[in-house]
């Protein structure tokens, strides 16, 4: 409407008129306007990331920093000159107010080269100057932008001391924070360590609030992966040290609470020896599930904190299921409007919750949480259509539910192949990895998939540039393939072309040429026609299976490659004879042949797929084992089997127990055989004595 | 495979694993995912001689937590029109997630051994199975795997069948040769219905395997 157009032009006008205003102020020679319009500038973008944006592209950090340049200089000059103090003041408050949780902005003041006038403040005599100086810094150093801290500098090592030792938190908050943001490799930490700083920091957790989690945050840097200062910090003071962080997990402060967990759960993840007692355990399962509750940003990471504490770690998932984990991160999934990054936290807590037991997915899928994960997948947000996925892939681990068919409904499988076509790759690849488990299928169910259009979907992503979906893509249709009826294999392969298949398992990543032919492997199991597929396109694929053998380097690709020969071997005589020619190389080229090297691999199953190949060859019904085994024992494969009777794997010592009862029998055969061809050229040999005897006799 | 009814069955309880620090059975390639054996229950009683022909295939297996599962497939049960599936899971005796003694499902302790022994490669085990139930033993090389096999659900028909699946089978597959024994335990059921399963190989001349991984 007319009217509400001209009211919004208005004051639109008004407030460009409002911002270039300051902006022409802060030029002013009149260091009066200038102190005012900063002030003014520093009360508009307070808390305002919209205003910081609008006075970021009008060009006000560069005219801030040069009237703090400015001031610093004339400060130089003179000390006593409370009027440009005042000034220092306010343009390190605006630049400050510009960096803080604003990466523009902290991008902004360093491009506009404030940042060693904001560090020169720390060194000032006066303490207000010190103190927005050390605010200003401490929003920089809170931004993954800021430029990195040597502490391999003798003075930097001795100036960062002198922040921690400061009476002002606002300071000694700072040193923890340039910790926080700088440390990264194990060297800083052993210097930092080697310099006492963690004796200062444990100092600290007395200290203020902003002390105390500045100082559990540095802490938890320190510790980080590096068990020798864990170890170190752990017996220092007689275990005292340790016992204040864990008395933080009761503070009264929700931040707080949060942040002692994390520095625990960095000590538990790096030393898994410390931190056993049940009862600290419960505790920050327990906190951790608490602090779901708040609404702010404590709430949005104490689920990433939880699947810290629980990733990969059976027994704390049984603790944390014990404590009612799946119910309570349900419980706040169902919250309406969850902002992403707290939605997109649940979910992989409920990831990693159900990643390993069963228990906890049977919860998962008794409390319907399947519905709400399902939908989550057609969120708004990228990283919550990924969580979603892998929340999913967790609990479709479940083999029971698996061989229900529990996940092969059409509500399930549409969103998921719709999700194949995310603009996100990583989305697309936890896509791929849900559907590589539910196509898991016992109940003749794939056709549901099939029918949605997920096969094809899966065929086309096979041949992306990708190596990340090509591998998913192939990982899935491998165990689409598991135990698949003809019909499906049929389509399947007709999809994917023998081609495809062949350059598939020629393909440069090593992964996925060990999914493809895990992909031939179950294509060719089955119905024994379908060992056929191999020599299709004049037995492309199994001409790539076998100079993928020859050079495979990666212990998966042998296994599963002996293992496509081992399944053919168990076809027609004509088949087993293609096996036996890509196993024995040419005897002009002398080389051996590669099935001697995974029979002495150090890998058992690699050694037990390649004897199941030479019991499928020599399988004492076959017409022609007899001449296969002579080959095999040309080639030296019988005297190395022979040499295995005693392997260390049960399995492959009873496979090679087989394979020499066939090579047993196949040699009585041989014997007999030749015993029989002997007797018959004897019995020919007497006939014609006897003959020219009676002939002697007759004349 | 599902035993006719007698009375109502007796709901399943969550096994709790032992912890003695064994090592489990090292993985056997014919008691892998996907893995087919055939064979017969005998399921005589003392008024008829009667034996159902029965399929079994491997659908999962983590021997890390003693955990399988399949199928059982009974062919020609005179009480249905269609062959009777019926889905269930494993507990690997592996003396680290489960012992010999099942301390459930309503078999006591001298159950458990007088089943076990019916086994003959149980024999080596019995001294120490009697002494501490055998969680001193070490079963990762021995070439016999031993389990319980308890079916928990019909596949392909309802509950109403007129068929139950109660009880649970003491089993002892061998890793020589794939073939499985087996002794149904119910006690309202027939006693020692005997399981004898072979590894099949389907129409193919030597073994053949097909693979999943999950994610």
């Amino acid at each position: 409407m007319p009217t509400a157009t001209s009211t919004t032009a208005t004051a639109t006008n008004t407030y460009t008129t409002a911002t270039s205003g300051i902006l022409h102020r802060l030029s002013s020679t009149d260091q009066d306007v200038k102190l005012k319009a900063l002030r003014q500038l520093k009360n508009q973008i307070i808390g305002n990331r919209t205003k910081k944006l609008s006075f970021l592209k009008l060009g006000a950090v560069p005219s801030v920093a040069a009237i703090l340049a400015e001031a610093v200089l004339a400060d130089d000059g003179d000390r006593n000159n409370s009027f440009n103090k005042n000034v220092i003041v306010q343009s390190a408050a605006v630049l400050g107010s510009f960096a803080c949780g604003f990466d523009a902005g902290v991008q902004a003041v360093l491009d506009a080269g404030a940042f060693p006038d904001l560090l020169r403040l720390l060194s000032n005599l006066d303490e207000k100057v010190v103190d927005a100086g050390a605010r200003s810094v401490k929003m920089i150093y809170q931004s993954k932008l800021a430029p990195k801290y040597d502490f391999l500098q003798e003075k930097n090592m001795e100036f960062l001391l002198s922040l921690l030792n400061s009476e002002s938190e606002t300071v000694s908050g700072l040193g923890a924070s340039i910790i926080t943001h700088s440390c990264k490799t194990s060297v800083e930490q052993k210097i930092l360590f080697d310099a006492g700083i963690l004796k200062k920091l444990n100092s600290l957790l007395k200290g203020s609030l902003s002390q105390k989690d500045s100082s559990l945050e540095s802490l938890a840097t320190i510790f980080k992966d590096n068990p020798e200062v864990v170890l170190k910090f752990v017996g220092s003071e007689s275990g005292r040290a340790l016992s204040s962080i864990i008395e933080l997990v009761k503070d009264k402060f929700a931040r707080t609470r949060l942040l002692a967990s994390l520095c625990l759960i960095v000590i538990r993840n790096t030393s898994p020896c410390y931190l056993k007692d049940i009862a600290i355990k419960t505790k920050l399962v327990n906190t951790l599930l608490e602090l779901l509750g708040d609404p702010g940003q404590v709430g949005d990471e104490a689920s990433f904190a939880l699947s810290s504490l629980i990733a990969q770690k059976e027994d704390m998932q049984k603790l944390a299921f014990e404590n009612n984990a799946i119910d309570k991160l349900y419980c706040h999934l169902q919250k309406d409007s969850l902002n992403p990054r707290r939605f997109e936290g649940i979910l992989l807590a409920l990831a990693d919750m159900c990643s390993k037991l069963e228990c906890c997915r049977s919860r998962f899928l008794s409390s319907q949480v399947l519905n709400s994960v399902v939908d989550a997948v057609a969120h708004d947000s990228a990283d919550v259509r990924s969580a979603a996925c892998i929340c999913f892939k967790s609990v479709a681990r479940s083999i029971q539910n698996l061989s229900a068919g529990s996940f092969l409904t059409e509500a399930v499988v549409i969103p998921l192949v719709r999700v194949l076509d995310d603009p996100s790759t990583s989305v697309q690849v936890a896509a791929l990895g849900v559907i590589s488990n539910i196509v898991v299928d016992f109940t003749a169910r794939r056709s549901i998939f099939i029918r949605c259009g997920g096969m094809k979907q899966l065929v086309q992503l096979s041949k992306s540039m990708d190596a990340a979906i090509r591998l998913n893509a192939l990982w899935a249709l491998r165990n689409l393939m598991f135990q698949a009826e003809s019909k499906c294999k049929e389509g399947v392969f007709m999809e994917l072309t023998a081609s495809l298949l062949a350059s598939l398992i020629c393909d440069p990543e090593p992964f996925v040429q060990e999914q493809a032919l895990a992909l031939v492997r179950n294509l060719v199991d089955g119905c024994i026609s379908s060992v056929e597929y191999v020599f299709a396109e004049d037995g492309i694929i199994l001409d790539a299976v076998g100079r993928q053998l020859q050079s495979a380097l990666k212990a998966e690709i042998g296994i599963q490659g002996m293992y496509v020969l081992s399944n053919v071997a168990t076809g027609e005589e004509f088949h087993k004879e293609a096996v036996l020619n890509q196993l024995i190389p040419h005897a002009e080229t002398g080389a051996q042949a590669y099935i001697i090297k995974f029979l002495q691999s150090n890998d058992s199953r690699l050694r037990t797929a390649a004897v199941w190949t030479v019991v499928n060859l020599t399988n004492s019904l076959s017409p022609g084992a007899v001449d296969r085994l002579e080959i095999l024992r040309g080639a030296g494969i019988v005297s190395q089997i022979n040499n295995m009777q005693n392997d260390p794997c049960l399995d492959v010592k009873l496979r090679v127990n087989t394979a020499l009862g066939q090579f047993k029998t196949l040699d009585t055969c041989l014997s007999h055989t030749l015993f029989n061809l002997s007797l018959e050229a004897s019995i020919s040999r007497v006939g014609h004595i006897a003959f020219i005897f009676f002939a002697i006799k007759a004349v | 495979m599902p035993v006719r009814v007698v009375e109502s069955s007796a709901p399943s309880q969550v096994p709790e694993a032992a912890n003695s620090g064994q090592t489990s059975p090292q993985a056997c390639t014919l008691l892998s995912v996907g893995q087919a054996f055939s064979g017969t229950q005998n399921v005589s009683n003392l008024q008829k001689e009667e034996a159902w022909r029965v399929n079994v295939r491997i659908q999962g297996c983590d021997l890390e937590h003693g955990y399988l599962c399949g199928t059982m497939e009974a062919l020609n049960v005179p009480l249905a029109d269609t062959p009777v599936v019926t889905f269930w899971e494993g507990e690997i005796v592996d003396t680290k997630n489960y012992a010999f003694f099942t301390d459930k499902w309503e078999a006591t302790s001298e159950d458990d051994i007088r089943h076990w022994t019916k086994f003959p490669s149980f024999a080596p085990l019995l001294n120490q199975v009697e002494v501490d139930g055998g969680k001193s033993l070490d079963l990762s090389n021995y070439p016999y795997i031993f389990m319980r096999w308890k079916e928990q659900y019909f596949v392909n028909v309802g509950t109403d069948c007129g068929l139950t699946i109660a009880g649970f089978y003491y089993v002892c597959f061998s890793c020589s040769d794939g073939s499985i024994n087996g002794f149904y335990y119910d006690p309202n059921s027939s006693p020692f219905q005997k399981l004898e399963l072979k590894s099949t190989s389907e129409e193919r001349s030597g073994f053949s395997s097909s693979s999943y991984e999950l994610q």
